[in-house]
């Protein structure tokens, strides 16, 4: 099997770990992007690039919350995202199968 | 620690391996960071249920007619619960900072888990089972009430071992009330000992092969 079959938007050292961060919760919870950020060890700029593919693939969902003068930004893997991972996961193990 | 350089940017050089490996180990790491039940601390919380509530037995099994444990006994045991209960919250609490949605208990589970450790005392108390001779009672019965309403949350939430740790409570708590006011506090700390044991058992393995 071709490493071209991994999903090239979660095969990014960072945006899997994001992905398999958002992973770990139970299917609708989500997560804030300060402890999401904790997680994973970035920047906030760096998060926000890659959410922003992630997003554009519709494989997270964020939502900007409003609680006082404080807004907060929540992330969530949608069902898509949690699809992608599984193909992902499943990809990767049939390759090193392979190897 | 991550040695894969963020270089390996957008794939290019990142080793179907290391994707394995990277992804396995953020999985475990995540699972770990975000359960709310921490296996160290129910081991540590079952050496010590075990120890309370067994030395609280050792005091009272040769009483005839029982009078139940000192006041002073009665005092480190309720120390014993606070601290238990403290301890429980906060680490509850750092798991699921920043998280939203299911993994938090909405008020009225909060309500109903308030309420089922309130209520019992507070019928008991109606019906005169007060005293240091009905503390085995005053100890189980508590146990049965919680252990039932914890699993019927839990099985709401579909949370199938959590649910058996609440009933594996409350049969500890029945088994306890039918074992007399001594036998109580020796069946309570080995049956919370074993639950304890088990649900931490039950936890690692779901961190681990989860």
């Amino acid at each position: 099997m071709a490493d071209e079959e991994l999903d090239p938007l979660i095969h990014v050292p960072t945006r899997l770990k994001i992905v398999a961060t958002l992973a770990a919760l139970p299917e609708g919870d989500t997560l804030s992007f300060t402890r999401l950020q904790d997680m994973i060890r970035l920047t906030p700029g760096n998060l926000i690039i890659h959410l922003r593919k992630l997003e554009d693939a519709a494989y997270i969902a964020s939502t900007k919350v409003s609680s006082g003068n404080v807004s907060i930004t929540t992330v969530a893997l949608t069902e898509g995202g949690r699809t992608a991972l599984a193909a992902y996961t499943k990809a990767l193990r049939n390759l090193l199968g392979d190897l | 620690m991550n040695t894969i350089p963020d270089t390996a940017a957008e794939g290019g050089g990142f080793d179907p391996r290391q994707a394995a490996d990277l992804l396995e180990r953020t999985r475990r790491r995540a699972m770990r960071e975000f359960e709310p039940a921490q296996p160290w601390l129910l081991v540590i919380r079952a050496v010590l249920v075990l120890g309370t509530l067994g030395t609280v037995w050792l005091t009272v099994r040769r009483q005839d007619p029982y009078t139940g444990p000192k006041a002073s006994v009665l005092l480190v045991v309720a120390a014993f619960v606070v601290v238990n209960f403290c301890a429980t919250v906060a680490i509850r609490r750092r798991a699921t900072v920043g998280v939203s949605g299911r993994s938090r208990f909405t008020p009225v589970e909060i309500g109903l888990l308030a309420a089922s450790w309130i209520a019992p005392y507070a019928v008991m108390a109606g019906v005169g089972v007060t005293g240091d001779s009905r503390s085995g009672t005053l100890l189980t019965v508590p146990l049965i009430v919680v252990g039932l309403v914890f699993a019927g949350v839990m099985a709401v939430r579909a949370d199938w071992r959590a649910c058996g740790t609440g009933l594996a409570v409350a049969v500890t708590g029945a088994v306890g009330a039918s074992v007399g006011q001594a036998g109580a506090w020796a069946v309570t700390a080995v049956g919370l000992c074993v639950t304890l044991l088990g649900s931490a058992a039950a936890i690692t393995l779901r961190l681990h092969h989860g």
